[in-house]
C-alpha cells in the first residue's frame, strides 16, 4: 500500500515534532518535509508534491490561509488540512474558501489529525468536532435570536441528499454517479440549494453543512 | 524642553514688564496731548475776550474825550455867540441877564466836563487837556470884563474887547481843541497798531503751540502704530505657540494610543504564538504519549488530567488574547474581526449584533482596522451596557476616498446634546486623530445611531473587495 507523503508546515519546532512523532505511529503515513512559514511551505509544496499538507494559521512571511489558496490553486490534487488556535467561523469561512479540505483545532489535534487526513484522502471534509459543535450552538443561535425559519427546512429529501454529498467534499460527476443522475441534473439541485439557503458558493455550502451538523 | 519652556516663561514676563512700561509711556503721551490741547484752547479763548474787552474800553474812552472835546469846541462857539449877542446887539437888561446865565452855564458845564475828563485821564496823558483846560480859563478870565461892563459903556468897549484879546484868545482855544483831537486820534490809530501787534504776536505763540502740539501727535501715533504692532507680533507669536502646544497634546495622545495598541498586540502575540503553542505542543505530546502508553490505568488517567488542564490552560490564553487584540484583525481582516467580534457579543449579551460590509477592502491601512474595530467595540459595549438594545446594526462602507461606519441600536437613546462619557470622547478623540468626523444621533424614542466618516488615503482605495 502506498504511503501519504505529508508536509508539516507550522512555524514552533516544538509542535512539528509533536506531530511528526503523532504523524509517524501510522504505518500509512509518511512526513516528507517539514516548513516554518507560509512561502516556503508553498515553494516546498511544489517541489515535493506531496498528498497532504498540514498547515499552522499563524505563520510568518506568509500566512498559512494565504499560503493555501496559492498551493490549492498551482497543485489542485494537494489536500490542505489547516491546524488553527481559533473555532471562529470567520478562519473556518476563509480556510473553506482558500481551498482547505479540513479544519482542526490545535487543542484536539492529537485526536483529529489522523482522522481527518484518513477522511480527505478519502476525498472527504473533516472539521474538529468542537468546531462543528461551536458552529452550530452559533446558527441555532443565531435562528433563534432573529425568529427566523430554518431555511433547510425548504429543501427536498433529494436536494438534503445531494447537500450532504457536495458538502463532504465531492464533484457534481462524483455525485451524479452516486445517485445515479446526470451531471447536469446536479448541477440543477445545486443551484437551487444554494437559492433557497441564500448561499452563494461552496466555501459557504461546506459551512452551512458544518453547522447544521450534517457533515463533520 | 522643560529649559525651553522656562526660558520662554523669563521671556514672556520680562516682554509683559517691558509692554507695561510702554504702556504707561503711551498713556502719559496721551494725557499730555490732551492738556497741552485744552491749554491752547483756554489761552486761545482768554486771550481773545481780554482783547474784545480791551478794544472795547479803548473805544469807549476815546468817544468820552471826543465827546469832552466837541462839548469844548461848541461850548466856545456858543459861548461867541452868546458873547457878541450880549456886547453887541442886546440892550434889554432882562435879554442880558438870561444871556448872562446862559454864558455861565455852559462856562460852568464846560469846565466840569473838562475837568472829569482830566480826571479819567492817567496822569502822562493829561498834560494836552491840562493845557486846553488853561487855554479855556484864560478865555473865560479874558471875556468875564465884558459882562462886567456897565450897560452904558459896553457898546463901545464891547466891540473893542471882542476884537481885541477874547477873539485871539477864543481862536486859540478852538486851535487847541483841534489839536487834542488830533493827538486822541492819533492815540486811537497808535491802540490800533498796538493791537494789531499783539494779535499778530498771539497768532504766532498758536501757530508754535499748533506745531508743538501736532508734532507731539505725530510722535505718538508713530510710536502707537509701533506699539500696536508689537503688541500684535507677541499676539501671534503666542497664538502659535499654543496651536504647537495643541499639536504637540495630539500627537502624544495620538502615540499613546498607538502605545497601547502595540502592546496589546504584542502581549496578545506572545500568549497566542508563545504560551498557546506551546500548550498544542504540549497537548500533542501528551496525545502521542497516550497512544504509545500500554493499559496501565493510573497512567492514563494522569495523562488525561494533563489534557484537561493544558486543554483549559489554551482556551484561557485564547481568550485573554482575543481579548486584548483579537488575531483576525491581523490575519483576516477588519471584516472578519467585525463579524467575529459581532458574534461573541451576541453569545454574551443576547443582543443581535447585524454587520454589513459593503465594498470593504481587506488591505486597509492599519490603523484604520485597529480605529475602526476599537470603536465598533466601544459602541457595542454601550449598546449592551447603557442602552439595553435588542437589536444593532452595524455598517461599514468603503468609498473611493471614505471609510463610513455607521452603528444604529433600537435602546433607550439619550439627549446626544448633553451626555458626553460613554466612552464618546475616546472614540472622538481616535477619529479626530484620523482627521475624520463623529456624529452622535440619539433619541429616547428611536434609539441611538453613531457616525464615523474617515477620509481615506488615496493609496488605499484601490484594493476592492476580497471578502464576503
Amino acid at each position: 500500500m502506498k504511503k501519504l507523503r505529508i508536509l508539516l508546515a507550522d512555524d514552533h519546532i516544538v509542535m512539528r515534532t509533536g506531530l511528526r512523532a503523532l504523524l509517524e505511529h501510522q504505518p500509512n503515513l509518511e512526513v516528507v518535509g517539514e516548513t516554518e512559514n507560509g512561502r516556503e511551505t508553498v515553494a516546498l509544496a511544489a517541489s515535493l508534491r506531496p498528498d497532504v499538507v498540514v498547515m499552522d494559521v499563524g505563520m510568518p512571511v506568509l500566512n498559512g490561509i494565504e499560503a493555501t489558496q496559492t498551493i490549492v490553486t498551482q497543485c489542485p490534487t494537494i489536500a490542505v488540512v489547516i491546524l488553527s488556535m481559533h473555532a471562529d467561523e470567520s478562519y473556518v469561512m476563509r480556510a473553506l474558501k482558500a481551498g482547505a479540505r479540513a479544519y482542526l483545532l490545535k487543542d484536539s489535534a492529537a485526536e483529529d489529525l489522523i482522522g481527518a487526513i484518513q477522511a480527505i484522502s478519502q476525498g472527504k471534509s473533516f472539521f474538529s468536532p468542537k468546531v462543528s459543535r461551536i458552529l452550530a450552538e452559533d446558527y441555532v443561535r443565531v435562528l433563534k435570536q432573529k425568529g427566523a425559519v430554518d431555511t433547510y427546512d425548504l429543501l427536498t429529501s433529494r436536494e438534503r441528499e445531494i447537500l450532504q454529498l457536495l458538502a463532504e467534499g465531492r464533484a457534481n460527476k462524483e455525485v451524479a454517479t452516486a445517485l445515479n443522475i446526470s451531471a447536469y441534473t446536479v448541477e440543477t439541485h445545486r443551484s437551487h440549494i444554494l437559492q433557497k439557503l441564500n448561499l452563494h458558493n461552496s466555501a459557504e455550502l461546506v459551512l452551512y453543512a458544518v453547522r447544521k451538523g450534517i457533515i463533520s | 524642553m522643560t529649559n525651553n519652556k522656562l526660558d520662554t516663561l523669563i521671556a514672556s514676563t520680562a516682554q509683559g514688564r517691558r509692554q507695561f512700561g510702554s504702556r504707561a509711556a503711551l498713556f502719559a503721551g496721551f494725557g499730555t496731548l490732551l492738556i497741552l490741547m485744552a491749554i491752547i484752547s483756554i489761552d486761545s479763548l482768554y486771550t481773545l475776550e481780554a482783547f474784545e474787552n480791551h478794544n472795547s474800553h479803548i473805544r469807549q474812552d476815546f468817544a468820552y474825550r471826543e465827546n469832552t472835546l466837541e462839548q469844548v469846541r461848541i461850548g466856545i462857539y456858543e459861548s461867541g455867540d452868546i458873547l457878541s449877542d450880549y456886547a453887541v446887539v442886546e440892550s434889554d437888561p432882562q435879554s442880558q441877564e438870561r444871556l448872562r446865565t446862559e454864558f455861565q452855564s455852559i462856562r460852568d458845564e464846560t469846565a466840569a466836563s473838562l475837568k472829569a475828563c482830566i480826571q479819567s485821564l492817567p496822569k502822562e496823558k493829561r498834560e494836552s487837556f491840562q493845557h486846553l483846560a488853561e487855554e479855556l480859563d484864560r478865555y473865560w478870565s479874558e471875556v468875564d470884563p465884558i459882562f462886567a461892563l456897565p450897560a452904558t459903556q459896553k457898546k463901545g468897549l464891547g466891540h473893542s474887547v471882542l476884537s481885541g484879546g477874547v477873539h485871539s484868545q477864543y481862536a486859540k482855544v478852538l486851535a487847541i481843541t483841534k489839536e487834542v483831537r488830533a493827538l486822541n486820534d492819533n492815540e486811537l490809530k497808535e491802540t490800533d497798531r498796538r493791537i494789531a501787534e499783539a494779535f499778530a504776536q498771539f497768532r504766532r505763540r498758536l501757530l508754535v503751540l499748533a506745531v508743538i502740539g501736532f508734532s507731539f501727535s505725530l510722535i505718538l501715533a508713530a510710536t502707537t502704530i509701533v506699539y500696536a504692532g508689537r503688541l500684535e507680533k507677541s499676539v501671534q507669536e503666542k497664538y502659535r505657540e499654543s496651536l504647537q502646544a495643541q499639536r504637540e497634546l495630539k500627537d502624544l495622545s495620538k502615540r499613546l494610543v498607538e502605545a497601547e495598541e502595540r502592546e496589546r498586540r504584542a502581549i496578545s502575540r506572545e500568549l497566542h504564538d508563545e504560551v498557546g503553542q506551546s500548550l498544542s505542543a504540549l497537548l500533542i505530546d501528551v496525545g502521542n504519549l497516550t497512544v504509545m502508553s500500554s493499559e496501565d490505568g493510573a497512567f492514563r488517567l494522569g495523562l488525561h488530567k494533563i489534557k484537561t488542564l493544558a486543554e483549559n490552560c489554551v482556551n484561557e490564553v485564547r481568550n485573554m488574547a482575543l481579548l486584548l487584540r483579537p488575531s483576525m484583525l491581523d490575519d483576516l481582516g477588519l471584516v472578519a474581526a467585525l463579524d467575529w467580534q459581532a458574534r461573541e457579543v451576541s453569545k454574551r449579551t443576547g443582543m443581535l449584533v447585524d454587520t454589513v460590509d459593503e465594498n470593504v477592502s481587506e488591505n486597509l491601512p492599519e490603523e484604520y482596522k485597529t480605529c475602526v474595530y476599537r470603536i465598533v467595540q466601544e459602541a457595542l459595549n454601550n449598546c449592551s451596557k447603557h442602552a439595553y438594545a435588542k437589536n444593532v446594526r452595524v455598517v461599514v462602507r468603503q468609498e473611493p476616498k471614505h471609510l463610513r461606519v455607521s452603528i444604529e441600536d433600537d435602546g433607550k437613546g439619550f439627549d446626544a446634546s448633553r451626555v458626553r462619557g460613554l466612552g464618546l470622547v475616546g472614540m472622538n478623540e481616535r477619529v479626530s486623530q484620523m482627521g475624520g468626523v463623529l456624529k452622535v444621533e440619539s433619541d429616547p424614542a428611536r434609539g441611538t445611531r453613531l457616525r464615523v466618516d474617515l477620509p481615506l488615503p488615496n493609496a488605499s482605495a484601490d484594493s476592492g473587495k476580497l471578502s464576503s
